[in-house]
C-alpha cells in the first residue's frame, strides 16, 4: 500500500471532521437546546451555547405538577412567552419506567429463548435443522407495517390491549429471529470438540451450554442484549397500535404526543428528547468493546 | 472390570450415509486396541459411540454385558483425549483439569490431589495456573492427557492425540502413552491414521476402511499375514509392492508369471493353489524382503532397471522398474547400484504375499 501524501491525509481529516460534525450537530443541538428557554431557541443567529441556561424544561419534566390553564393566567399558555408546557408532559418518567420494564423483559425472554435455540441449531445434527434457520429468518422479511392487523386481533383476542404484555410478546416475535441467527453464527464458530470434551467430563447438554458455551460466546451475548434493547425501546408502530392510556405507553410514543397538542415547545421536546437518548448511550458505551467483534464474529461463517 | 462388545453394530445418517456396516468386535478388559486406517473409513466413528458422542443406529454396543445404547455419555466412565486436545479456552489448566471431577461431585480435597498428581506425573505443575492459549501444543497434549488421567475412568478413549504434533515429539509421546496404559491398567482404544504408532502401541489392532472391518488381530499377524491387498498395503513403510501376474505350474511347483519374470512359490503357499494355472494373481513384496545377492537363484530374482537411488542414513531405497512394474525395495548401505544400473536382487520366497486379483483377497491366510 503506498504512503498517505500528506494532501491526501489532510483531506481525509477534514472528510472525517465534516462527518463527525453532521452526525454530531444535531445531538449537539438537542443537548443546548433543552438547556434553552422557548424565547431564546428562536433567536437568530442561533445559540449554540445558552446565554440564558434554564432547568424549567427538566423541571417540568420531574416535577408532575399539572398547570391548568386559566383566565388569569392563559398567556403561560403561551409558546410565545416561553412558559408553555404539554399538558401530557406528566406521562414522560412513566413511559419511560413502561419502555425500560418492557425492554428488559424482552432482552432477558430473549436470551431464555435463543441462547438454547441456538446451541441446539448450531451443534445438534437433527432433521430439519437448516430449514427450520432459513424458516426463521424468513418471518423478518416481512415488513411489520403488514404484521400490525394480524398482530392486533390476536392481542386483542388474548385481552391483553393496553397492557405491556402486548408489547413484550410482539416485540419478542419480533427481535427473537435475529438474536437467534447471530447466536447461531457465533455458537458454529465455537469448536465442536469443546462440545464433545464437556460431555464427556460429565455434562448435560445444558450444562454444557452454560458452563462451557455461554463463557465464550460473551461477545455476541452482548450484541443480542444491544440489539434486543435497542429495538425494544425505540419501537414505535407496534406500541402505538397496541397502546392506548398511559398506563402502558412507551417512551416513543409519549415523546410524539408533545407534538399532537395545539402548541408546541420545541426546549420541551428537546429536553424528552435528551432523556430518551441517555438509556441506549449509556449502554452502547458501557459495551462498546464487544459490538463490532459480537457482530461480525458469526458472520464471516454466515 | 470394562470389556467392550460391539454387536453387529452398525451407523447409518439421516442422508443415508453408511459410516459403519455390521461391526463385530470383543475388546478385552485392559486392553490396549487400536483403530487404524485412512480418513473416513468409521474408526472415530468407532470411538464417539463408545463415547456416547454418536447414536448406535443398529446393533448393540454393551460394557461389560450391560447394553449401553441410550446411556448419555455423562453417564459412562470414559474418559476421551481429542485430537485438537478441546481444553476449555477461559479455564486455567487447573480447572481444565479438575473440571470433570467438579462435575461428577468430588469432594475438594480428592480433585487437589488429583490434579497435583497428574500434573506432577506428567510434568506440567509449573504450568497449572496457566491459560491454554499460553500453553504450547505439547504441553496443552499434555493437559489434554491430564484431564483423561485423574477421571481414572474405566476406558481411555484417544482420538489421534499425537497428529497435531511434530514428529520427536509424537515418538517421545507414544512411548509416554505405551507407560501410561501400563501404569493405569485400563482398556485403551486408540483411533489413529499412522501404521507406524499403531504397530508400536497395539496389543491388537483393528484395520478398518470404509465403515468396514479389514482384519483384527496382533500387530505381527496384521504385518506378516495381511488378509487382503487394503490391509498390506496400508501397513508398512514404505509400502507393499504389488506385481501383477499368473499362476504356473512348473510340475515342480506353482510360479507366479509376468512377462519375464517367474517367482516359485514356496511349498505350502504352492499347496494352497494347487491346480489354478491360469489364474490372474498379485503377488506382494515388501522392501524389505530382497538381498542383493551375488549369485542369482533360479525363480526367485528381480531383474530390471535402477530408475533411482535413494539413501536415506542406515539404508538404501532403490526404485527398480521390473516387467513395467515401478517397485521400491530396501538394501543395505553397502549396496553398490547406481541409477541406470540392470540390477539383480534375491527375493526371500518365504516372504512372499499372494492376492487374488480380481477379489485382493490372500490366498495364503483366510
Amino acid at each position: 500500500m503506498t504512503s498517505f501524501l500528506p494532501g491526501r491525509r489532510t483531506l481525509l481529516f477534514f472528510g472525517s471532521l465534516l462527518f463527525a460534525l453532521y452526525v454530531l450537530a444535531p445531538i449537539a443541538w438537542l443537548v443546548s437546546s433543552s438547556f434553552q428557554s422557548e424565547a431564546e431557541i428562536t433567536s437568530v443567529p442561533p445559540h449554540w451555547v445558552p446565554e440564558q441556561p434554564t432547568l424549567e424544561n427538566f423541571a417540568a419534566i420531574f416535577q408532575f405538577s399539572e398547570e391548568v390553564v386559566t383566565y388569569e393566567n392563559r398567556k403561560q399558555g403561551d409558546t410565545a412567552t416561553g412558559g408553555f408546557i404539554p399538558s401530557t408532559a406528566v406521562n414522560l418518567l412513566p413511559s419511560m419506567k413502561n419502555s425500560f420494564i418492557v425492554a428488559l423483559a424482552v432482552v432477558v425472554l430473549n436470551l431464555l429463548v435463543s441462547v438454547p435455540a441456538a446451541y441446539a441449531l448450531a451443534k445438534i445434527r437433527f432433521i430439519g435443522r437448516t430449514s427450520s434457520i432459513y424458516f426463521m429468518l424468513s418471518t423478518r422479511v416481512i415488513p411489520d407495517i403488514a404484521l400490525v392487523v394480524p398482530f392486533f386481533l390476536f392481542v386483542q383476542k388474548l385481552g391483553l390491549m393496553d397492557n405491556l404484555w402486548a408489547l413484550i410478546i410482539t416485540y419478542l416475535a419480533i427481535t427473537v429471529p435475529f438474536s437467534i441467527f447471530i447466536l447461531t453464527g457465533y455458537f458454529e464458530s465455537l469448536p465442536d470438540e469443546l462440545d464433545k470434551a464437556a460431555r464427556v467430563d460429565g455434562c448435560s447438554r445444558l450444562q454444557t451450554l452454560v458452563l462451557v458455551y455461554l463463557p465464550l460466546a460473551l461477545p455476541s451475548l452482548v450484541a443480542v442484549v444491544l440489539f434486543t434493547f435497542l429495538t425494544s425501546w425505540n419501537e414505535f408502530l407496534l406500541a402505538l397500535m397496541f397502546t392506548q392510556t398511559p398506563a402502558s405507553q412507551t417512551m416513543p410514543i409519549v415523546v410524539a404526543s408533545f407534538t399532537s397538542d395545539f402548541n408546541i415547545s420545541f426546549s420541551f421536546i428537546n429536553a424528552a428528547g435528551v432523556m430518551a437518548i441517555v438509556p441506549p448511550v449509556i449502554i452502547a458505551i458501557m459495551f462498546e468493546r464487544y459490538i463490532v467483534s459480537g457482530l461480525t464474529a458469526g458472520a464471516v461463517k454466515g | 472390570m470394562a470389556r467392550i462388545k460391539f454387536e453387529a453394530v452398525g451407523k447409518k445418517y439421516p442422508n443415508g450415509f453408511a459410516a459403519l456396516e455390521n461391526l463385530n468386535l470383543d475388546i478385552a478388559d485392559k486392553e490396549f486396541l487400536v483403530l487404524l486406517g485412512p480418513s473416513g473409513c468409521g474408526k472415530s466413528t468407532t470411538l464417539n459411540m463408545i463415547a456416547g458422542l454418536e447414536d448406535v443406529t443398529d446393533g448393540n454396543l454393551m460394557f461389560d454385558d450391560a447394553v449401553m445404547n441410550t446411556v448419555p455419555s455423562h453417564k459412562r466412565d470414559v474418559a476421551m483425549v481429542f485430537q485438537s486436545y478441546a481444553l476449555y479456552p477461559h479455564k486455567s489448566v487447573y480447572e481444565n483439569i479438575a473440571f470433570g471431577l467438579r462435575m461428577r461431585k468430588y469432594p475438594k480435597d480428592e480433585i487437589d490431589r488429583r490434579v497435583r498428581d497428574a500434573a506432577r506425573r506428567l510434568e506440567i505443575e509449573p504450568l497449572l495456573e496457566r491459560r491454554p492459549d499460553q500453553l504450547s501444543g505439547g504441553q496443552r497434549q499434555r493437559v489434554a492427557l491430564g484431564r483423561a488421567m485423574v477421571r481414572q475412568p474405566q476406558v481411555f478413549l484417544m482420538d489421534e492425540p499425537l497428529s497435531n504434533l511434530d514428529a520427536a515429539l509424537r515418538i517421545s509421546m507414544r512411548a509416554e502413552i505405551k507407560q501410561l496404559h501400563q501404569a493405569m491398567q485400563t482398556t485403551f482404544v486408540y483411533v489413529t491414521h499412522d501404521q507406524a504408532e499403531a504397530l508400536t502401541l497395539a496389543d491388537r489392532i483393528v484395520v478398518m476402511r470404509g465403515g468396514v472391518v479389514q482384519q483384527i488381530g496382533v500387530p505381527d499377524e496384521i504385518y506378516e499375514r495381511p488378509r487382503n491387498m487394503f490391509v498390506a498395503s496400508f501397513l508398512g513403510n514404505p509400502p507393499i509392492n504389488f506385481i501383477e501376474g499368473k499362476l504356473v505350474d512348473l510340475g515342480s511347483g506353482m510360479a507366479v508369471e509376468r512377462g519375464g519374470l517367474r517367482v516359485a512359490l514356496p511349498p505350502e503357499a504352492a499347496l494352497k493353489v494347487q491346480g489354478q494355472s491360469g489364474r490372474d494373481v498379485v503377488l506382494g513384496l515388501r522392501a524389505e524382503d530382497v538381498v542383493e545377492d551375488p549369485s542369482p537363484v533360479a525363480d526367485a530374482t528381480l531383474s530390471g532397471r535402477v530408475a533411482a537411488v535413494l539413501p536415506v542414513g542406515s539404508d538404501q531405497f532403490l526404485e527398480m522398474e521390473v516387467e513395467g512394474s515401478k517397485l521400491f525395495l530396501r538394501l543395505g548401505k553397502e549396496c553398490r547400484y547406481r541409477e541406470g544400473d540392470n540390477a539383480s536382487l534375491t527375493i526371500n520366497a518365504n516372504r512372499l504375499h499372494l492376492f487374488d486379483k480380481q477379489s485382493t483377497q490372500s490366498l495364503l491366510w483366510a
